[in-house]
């Protein structure tokens, strides 16, 4: 389900512009151009098709510390590849920003933990998200031992692994997420 | 079968979530419909670096487009400057030390919007009717307050109780009104800001108490996205790894099981840290209130222009600072000798035990000033208490500087040269966190008795903020533990509502309704109470027929007290029904939880009986 489908693209909307949102588009759209001025035009009326590659958004100052920056680019790229289209970039920094809803960033964040895509995050998932956490300094015993730990409190319909719903209804106890997913730009 | 059941478990969980959480649908955020009118615009521009207009409307058209996008991108350069700060504090040391600059920002909004208004509605036309100043100017007036500043608008007593008009026959401004709607409205206002932002705050961050899960939520929510510095993300990724090796050595160890005396050794062990706690915070107290009424016979023998009375007048709010500043340190030490169970519990009391003394000093300063001083024989005891506040912010000012200078930068150096297993500072977050709603409580109190304060705030916390910034980058090292700021915000928020500003608020009404002014000084001289200005305005509107409505609502809804037992007994009943709800919720959700475990209950026994029949 990509919710990006459903915006409507041929809005004569009267609404004003509110100016933050728009000098955050502006400014993303100079910080995606500037990743590689030859290939972004500044002309967007006839939609071209410019897909940037991974490798430049992985440069990026905000994301190439983060352990979870491929994933990121993976969950937000159009064919899951981490190559972004503007689209998608701005889709990933507006779901990052301060102003998206809880909502949203549960959805995502479940998405860029659940590593091999079958929406649920079993016990793999949680031991690669669980290394890349502690730069693989954990022994294997210790990797499993938290992970059963975490499907234990979290897994309420008990089937072994965690679901969309369980993810959010974790969100809930922890009012911090809101703050700390969150990349300003 | 197991689809069916599987749906109807999900059916469940989705109601769950409804009553828990009240949104289940995915929201779009709004800025993505302005998506298309940004690319539009961004092509345009480019259109319009290229061509030139080629009739007059598209002219006009172009320049005004341009000259709103310049103003509008000055506007976002300043907040551009301000966010880039922040952005490279959160970079490097994460949300929680970057919530304390955000508070700080916040409480600075509070003070410029103070000034602004002060200065608009009083000082200015203050300005306009003032009389000349005949003292001297030392340098001295900088910390004391007193001497040549004593003419001038950054008191109560030089403002005059006339009626300004600069024209013959022209509009005129009354001093009183404007004095009391100004301060008036500036606390409506923050009132209502205060309460709005609390509101938020609470019901994002409020936890269920039941059932929280630390070890998950721990994992999968607390990656601090915010964090962009190399060597930070690594120092988190290594705390973390810590963090998770003790967790799982605390489950391996034996749970502690207290016989009955060394339970009763515990809390006498509490009982006599209290003791011992509030007993420091009412010597304090005595201290303060002691001193002050030294402070007093000082003013009433008249102060002399000599260093040693200059300096006599300084010794109060030093001594005050002093002990704002070492006793929060014992308490910190009692915390430790106290051994608590869980550091969490640690750190409230600890924050708990210094609010008790910061807010009874305040209170026994507020009671020395507005009983004795206000009663004295002095000339414009409006004045002295203005000096009074003024030099405890001033003062408290500089320790602030100061223990930023030798907590933070001079216990790096002994921390890195001469006693190694210290290392770094951490940013202690709580202590700068109430430094600030104390300082704040001041200027609030001090409003109505010095219009420029705010201003003078203002500055302080601008200097604070940079200096706070560049002694943080330069001298401290990440937190190493998880501190749960959206928690800690809310408790701040709640504690600058509610004993801060709600006590303010009670003094300013006990000021205005029921204190004599002095006859001699400022705009109220001569009336029995600051409020019967108002009283009096509202009985000369009384002779117009057009503003006959406003006497009427002044007298039976203002001033009278049956309307307001009616409001309160509404507000009584409103809260009452929100709270049956959130019981009557609390139910539901419990009731499901346990049908959820009774059906996959149900459902295992089942599978297990076909596959053994199988």
């Amino acid at each position: 389900m990509r919710w990006k489908s459903k915006t409507p693209c041929s809005q004569k909307s009267e609404e004003p512009i509110q100016p933050t949102s728009l000098s955050l588009f502006l400014r993303l759209f100079y910080r995606y151009r500037d990743l590689a001025p030859q290939l972004v035009p500044l002309d967007y009326s006839d939609n071209p098709a410019v897909t940037l590659p991974y490798e430049l958004i992985g440069s990026m100052p905000e994301l190439k510390d983060n352990p979870f920056r491929q994933r990121i680019a993976e969950v937000f790229s159009e064919h899951g590849d981490g190559n972004m289209t503007l689209d998608d970039f701005l889709d990933m920094f507006s779901v990052l920003s301060e102003m998206a809803p809880r909502d949203l960033k549960a959805y995502y964040a479940f998405k860029i933990y659940d590593f091999n895509n079958d929406d649920y995050i079993c016990k793999s998932d949680l031991e690669k998200t669980v290394n890349k956490l502690t730069r693989n300094e954990l022994t294997p015993e210790e990797v499993s031992l938290v992970c059963e730990k975490v499907i234990y409190e979290a897994d309420v319909d008990n089937d072994g692994k965690l679901s969309l719903a369980d993810f959010q209804r974790m969100i809930i106890r922890a009012p911090d997420f809101l703050s700390t997913f969150h990349i300003r730009i | 079968m197991c689809t069916g059941v599987k749906l109807y478990l999900q059916h469940l969980l989705w109601f769950l979530d409804s009553i828990t959480t009240h949104t289940i649908i995915l929201v779009t955020p709004a800025l993505l419909f302005h998506r298309n009118k940004v690319l539009k615009e961004i092509t345009n521009k480019a259109r319009q670096r290229g061509d030139r207009p080629s009739c007059c409307t598209q002219c006009l058209q172009g320049a005004s487009f341009r000259r709103f996008g310049n103003t509008l991108s000055e506007r976002f350069q300043q907040l551009r400057v301000w966010q880039k700060i922040l952005k490279v504090i959160g970079a490097e040391f994460g949300t929680s030390v970057l919530s304390y600059f955000v508070f700080l920002t916040w409480l600075l909004n509070f003070n410029i919007f103070s000034f602004l208004i002060n200065f608009s509605f009083i000082i200015i036309p203050q300005f306009l009717a003032a009389e000349p100043n005949n003292l001297s100017f030392t340098g001295l007036e900088l910390f004391t307050g007193a001497g040549y500043f004593q003419q001038t608008v950054l008191y109560y007593g030089f403002y005059t109780n006339a009626t300004i008009s600069k024209i013959e026959n022209g509009p005129s401004y009354n001093m009183q009104l404007g004095y009391i709607f100004t301060v008036g409205i500036y606390f409506l206002i923050c009132f209502l800001i205060l309460l709005f932002s609390m509101a938020k705050f609470f019901s994002r961050n409020f936890i269920q108490p039941q059932k929280f899960s630390g070890n998950a939520s721990k994992l999968l929510c607390t990656w601090d996205f915010n964090i962009t510095n190399e060597k930070a993300v690594k120092l988190k990724q290594k705390n973390l790894h810590t963090q998770i090796k003790e967790d799982l050595a605390e489950e391996n160890k034996e749970v502690l099981n207290f016989s009955a005396m060394e339970r009763v050794c515990r809390i006498a062990t509490h009982l006599l840290a209290w003791v011992v706690s509030l007993g420091t915070a009412v010597a304090a107290c005595a201290g303060v209130y002691f001193l002050s009424i030294n402070n007093l016979e000082l003013f009433m023998k008249g102060y002399s222009n000599d260093l040693e009375g200059q300096g006599a007048m300084l010794v109060l709010p030093v001594i005050v600072s002093l002990l704002n500043t070492l006793i929060p340190f014992f308490f910190s030490w009692l915390g430790h000798m106290e051994k608590f169970q869980t550091p969490g519990q640690h750190l409230y009391i600890t924050i708990t035990r210094n609010i008790i003394l910061k807010m009874s000093i305040v209170g026994i300063l507020c009671y020395y000033w507005l009983n004795i001083v206000a009663t004295s024989e002095s000339q414009c005891w409006e004045t002295l208490v203005g000096q009074d506040i003024y030099r405890l912010v001033l003062v408290d000012f500089i320790f602030c500087l100061l223990g930023s200078f030798f907590g933070e930068f001079l216990r790096r150096i002994i921390g890195t040269t001469v006693c190694l297993n210290l290392g770094l500072p951490e940013f202690d977050i709580a202590r700068n966190v109430l430094d600030l709603i104390y300082a704040q409580t001041l200027t609030w109190i001090g409003i109505l008795f010095s219009p420029m304060l705010p201003g003078i705030q203002m500055i302080a916390f601008f200097i604070v903020f940079f200096v706070k910034k560049v002694s943080l980058m330069r001298n401290c090292q990440p937190p190493r533990k998880v501190w749960r700021t959206s928690q800690m915000m809310t408790s701040f928020i709640l504690l600058l509502f509610c004993p801060s500003f709600l006590g303010v608020l009670s003094l300013l009404f006990f000021h205005t309704l029921r204190l004599k002014p002095s006859e001699g000084c400022g705009p109220f001289r001569g009336l029995p109470a600051m409020f019967s200005a108002v009283t009096e305005w509202v009985k000369s509107l009384e002779s117009y027929t057009a503003s006959k409505w406003v006497a009427w609502i002044y007298r039976n809804l203002i001033a009278s007290e049956l309307f307001f037992f009616i409001l309160c007994t509404f507000l009584l009943v409103v809260i009452y029904l929100y709270w049956e709800i959130i019981q009557a919720k609390k139910t539901m959700a419990k009731g499901l939880r346990q049908q959820i475990e009774n059906v996959s209950l149900a459902f295992s026994c089942i599978f297990c009986i076909i596959w053994l029949l199988c």
